[in-house]
């Protein structure tokens, strides 16, 4: 069972407008690396387009509405003065939350152990009720509530390593406490939301860093916070909001994490996911704007994802090889 | 504002700086420092590798009372050597920074210029000016009109 990468040619679509760092680039940076042949045992499959059934388990059908019936038939518009839309947004957003729904399906099925979805526009600033952020919809609290819905799920747990808080998520999730929302970011940064006292019905971890913080503090939050509170909620599956603009030369926050740290941490959370929810893991595109460190960092989350399979297969040849000596010896 | 993300420090700097060696005399520092407008410079040994910062606060400190004299001495301060009295390792950054990390780095600490190390080599400085001048480069450069009306 290998790795699944749901993404869609749409996602390129959704324009940004010049110059944003919110760009199709980042997705086909992201790509360009994945097809290299480190990555050729990724199973590459297509997006597609959540329903309004999943997109209003997270946002009211009248938001779902306004949001489409604000996408311009040329040109841009601006929901806010960061979140640009343009004439292909409608399919990339509802494939961006359609790849999660289909990743956790396939997971939950069987189909693979873990999945990444190389997906834009990003989610987790997208509020019930408030597109923002450069985001629409909340695709990873879509992707959970979908888990628990259609998968008939009891505990879904979200790990959030964007730079900047998920207050999306948060807003989504934080009165059920079937859902379990950790979250690493920068403290005093957009959205200004995130911090220790948050703490939702119990089931809201918020781990607020300071600027310059690096693979030392990521480390000790680990130990801390986070693996305690993942290991304590038992989840049946874990979701990934993936940013990479933690990296320390992105140019829009002051954390200074590596390649090395996201590989370490990706990780980490599989280990976590072997002893809880045999190793089911969806990892969700969000943040990333320095081209060159978003592939590397990206390559190097997916990488360990993948690895996972790989240690799974040694194991299991070994076992059989045993067994075989075995017979052979009596 | 989007393309000011784009730059890097090496987009912005000063290149090949103004430089002086650790024997030169405080006294030629000052005249350094009435001839141009510099609020500080680099320190570098002869291949060029950054040893230390010497600004004007560095040479008003030499002035301040301390347990060697009762009243400082001009002439004889005037004739010590940039080594003593400069600040070494200083900070420093790399000319692939993002401008925006380095901007945060110069208020956070209240510094009006960082020199910008290579390998070690000195490549240039970056001060606030230079920052100024590049929000104002980015803020002229293909800005989306604000909110253009939806298409029905």
């Amino acid at each position: 069972m290998t790795t699944l990468l749901y993404t869609h040619p749409a996602c390129l679509e959704h324009n940004t407008g010049f110059g944003h760092p919110e760009c199709p680039a980042r997705l086909t940076a992201i790509l360009n690396v994945l097809k290299t042949s480190p990555f050729a045992a990724l199973e590459w499959r297509d997006a597609p387009q959540a329903t309004d059934e999943q997109l209003t388990r997270i946002h009211p059908l009248t938001y779902v509405e306004r949001i489409f019936a604000r996408i311009p038939r040329h040109g841009h518009y601006a929901i806010d003065g960061d979140t640009i839309v343009s004439p292909q947004s409608s399919e990339a957003a509802r494939r961006a939350a359609g790849a999660v729904c289909a990743a956790v399906e396939a997971i939950l099925n069987g189909e693979a152990n873990n999945a990444f979805c190389a997906i834009r526009p990003p989610g987790h600033h997208a509020e019930p009720h408030q597109a923002m952020g450069f985001c629409l919809f909340g695709n990873a609290a879509i992707g959970a509530a979908h888990a628990r819905t259609a998968g008939g799920l009891e505990r879904v747990a979200i790990i959030d390593f964007d730079v900047h808080h998920g207050n999306g998520t948060q807003a989504a999730l934080e009165h059920d406490p079937g859902y379990l929302y950790i979250s690493t970011h920068q403290a005093h940064i957009y959205p200004g939301t995130g911090r220790r006292d948050e703490r939702g019905a119990g089931n809201i971890v918020n781990i607020p860093l300071i600027a310059n913080s690096g693979t030392a503090d990521l480390r000790h939050v680990w130990q801390q916070d986070i693996e305690p509170a993942l290991r304590e909620f038992q989840p049946q599956l874990i979701l990934i909001s993936a940013g990479f603009d933690a990296h320390y030369l992105d140019p829009l926050a002051e954390l200074n994490f590596n390649e090395d740290d996201y590989a370490w941490l990706t990780r980490q959370i599989l280990a976590v996911a072997q002893d809880c929810c045999e190793g089911r893991v969806v990892s969700i595109l969000e943040g990333g704007y320095n081209l060159p460190a978003l592939a590397a960092s990206v390559a190097a989350h997916v990488k360990a994802l993948m690895e996972v399979h790989r240690a799974a297969q040694r194991s299991l040849i070994k076992s059989i090889l045993e067994r075989q000596k075995a017979k052979r010896n009596t | 504002m989007y393309e000011f993300l784009q730059y890097q420090v090496r987009d912005a700097m000063t290149a090949d700086p103004i430089a002086i060696s650790p024997k030169v005399k405080l006294r030629e520092v000052e005249a350094l420092f009435e001839s141009h407008d510099f609020n500080g410079v680099p320190i570098v040994d002869d291949q060029g590798c950054l040893l230390g910062i010497l600004t004007k606060f560095d040479l008003l400190k030499a002035f301040s009372f301390d347990a060697h004299a009762l009243i400082p001495h001009y002439d004889e301060i005037m004739e010590q050597t940039a080594e003593n009295i400069m600040t070494h390792d200083p900070v420093s950054v790399e000319p692939h920074l993002p401008l925006s990390r380095l901007l945060q780095k110069l208020v956070e600490m209240r510094t009006k210029s960082l020199p910008v190390v290579e390998n070690h080599r000195l490549v240039g400085i970056i001060a606030r000016e230079d920052v100024l001048k590049a929000l104002r480069r980015a803020a002229i450069q293909h800005e989306i009109p604000a909110h253009e009306e939806p298409q029905p």
